[in-house]
């Protein structure tokens, strides 16, 4: 992952995460089941987007990047924001993702999409930081841009208007 | 696109020719459904890293239509039949004088990006079958060459950015290695080509099988 003070816009692929500031843009494309996190620190204007495939990593070996499972993943992204003088107090947090793409067989059970959103919120409530805004769940894939300057989130789904959250 | 090390290059090629067999059947499964001559290029197979799987696509942005199958048996995970969305106006060729195929599907609205002039229901519907014949021609093949009894389960369909439609496959079966095989053919309907993806993404332990499966074939068949 290159240095992300030496670009503005960042990209982070499935699986990965970043840390950036204002005026950086972190950006993540084809979110379908994984769910995208986004900390920031509206004073400082600093914060990290994780693009996230799995709610938890008990059932892993330990051969995985950190930013894969939701708990390692946010671990990751605050011992980070933490090391730029960013406390949990001042962190509001957003989520995005977490759709189910694809009827499952049965017809019933609660997919990985859902199981990661709420891993998520366990966790951030947890971490005593709060949930400012979401576009999760439904049946359709999502991109996302994450803008340092304002933290606000740009949400994009073909066929869609983009929404701003 | 760089090829992950888990066959050898002539495992690959043997692998090919595999999938070539079972392209000759699916050519001969479409023309009877379609009612008229398809033909199927020689499939490209590729081995890559999870991670890579939009690079087959020219734009991982734009979206894709998609069928999904379980994989069961002899090798477990998932399948995945996929035509770009841009290919749609060819498929109308394919879809044109097809039967339609009375399946009920969960109750959504077509989806906005699929702009096929006909009834979404029909086009979709048939999508499906023609995932489901190249899903049976390929593990026939694999199973014919390699003795590997492996079944595709019921087809579901989705239309969306690639990466968005791979994801639950690729965290269901998150490990350290994690290879996926595309197959890469054209149809080709009178004027009309139509590119089409296969893609196996097996489990880890079954991602082995596989590749011991395919050495032993061949070397059973011979180097040639």
């Amino acid at each position: 992952m290159k240095n992300p003070k030496s670009k503005v816009k960042v990209q982070v692929s499935m699986g990965e995460g970043a840390v950036a500031r204002a005026p950086q843009v972190v950006s993540s494309t084809g979110l379908g089941s994984c769910v995208a996190v986004a900390l920031y620190d509206p004073q400082r204007r600093i914060g990290g987007l994780a693009h996230i495939m799995l709610p938890d990593s008990v059932s892993l070996n330990g051969h995985h990047g950190p930013y894969r499972c939701v708990n390692t993943a946010i671990a990751t992204l605050l011992k980070k924001l933490r090391a730029r003088g960013v406390t949990n107090r001042d962190i509001v947090a957003k989520i995005v993702g977490g759709a189910r793409m694809f009827a499952s067989y049965d017809g019933s059970e609660t997919g990985i999409g859902d199981q990661n959103i709420v891993s998520v919120k366990h966790l951030l409530t947890r971490e005593g930081i709060r949930l400012i805004g979401e576009d999760t769940g439904g049946h359709r894939g999502r991109s996302v841009e994450f803008h340092l300057d304002s933290g606000k989130l740009t949400v994009m789904v073909i066929g869609e208007e983009d929404k701003e959250i | 696109m760089n090829n992950v090390e888990v066959l050898s290059e002539e495992q690959l090629d043997f692998l090919g020719e595999m999938m070539n067999i079972g392209a000759g059947n699916a050519a001969t499964a479409l023309t009877q459904m379609v009612q008229r001559q398809v033909n199927l290029t020689i499939p490209k197979v590729h081995v890559l890293p999870a991670p890579e799987a939009p690079s087959i696509l020219d734009d991982p942005s734009l979206p894709v239509l998609c069928i999904r199958m379980g994989m069961v048996g002899d090798a477990i995970g998932d399948l995945f039949f996929i035509v770009p969305d841009e290919q749609k106006e060819n498929l109308t060729s394919l879809v044109e004088r097809a039967v339609p195929w009375d399946s009920r599907r969960r109750d959504e609205n077509p989806h906005p990006a699929l702009s096929i002039p006909q009834s979404n229901d029909v086009d979709l519907s048939v999508l499906t079958e023609v995932g489901n014949i190249i899903a049976g021609v390929y593990l026939t093949a694999i199973h014919d060459f390699c003795g590997l009894n492996i079944y595709h389960c019921v087809p579901t369909l989705a239309v969306d950015m690639i990466q968005s439609l791979l994801d639950e496959s690729f965290a269901a079966m998150s490990s350290q290695v994690e290879a996926i095989i595309v197959i890469e053919n054209e149809f080709v309907i009178n004027e009309h080509r139509i590119r089409t993806f296969f893609l196996f993404i097996p489990d880890p332990e079954s991602v082995k099988s596989l590749v011991n499966s395919i050495g032993r074939a061949r070397m059973a068949y011979g180097a040639g």
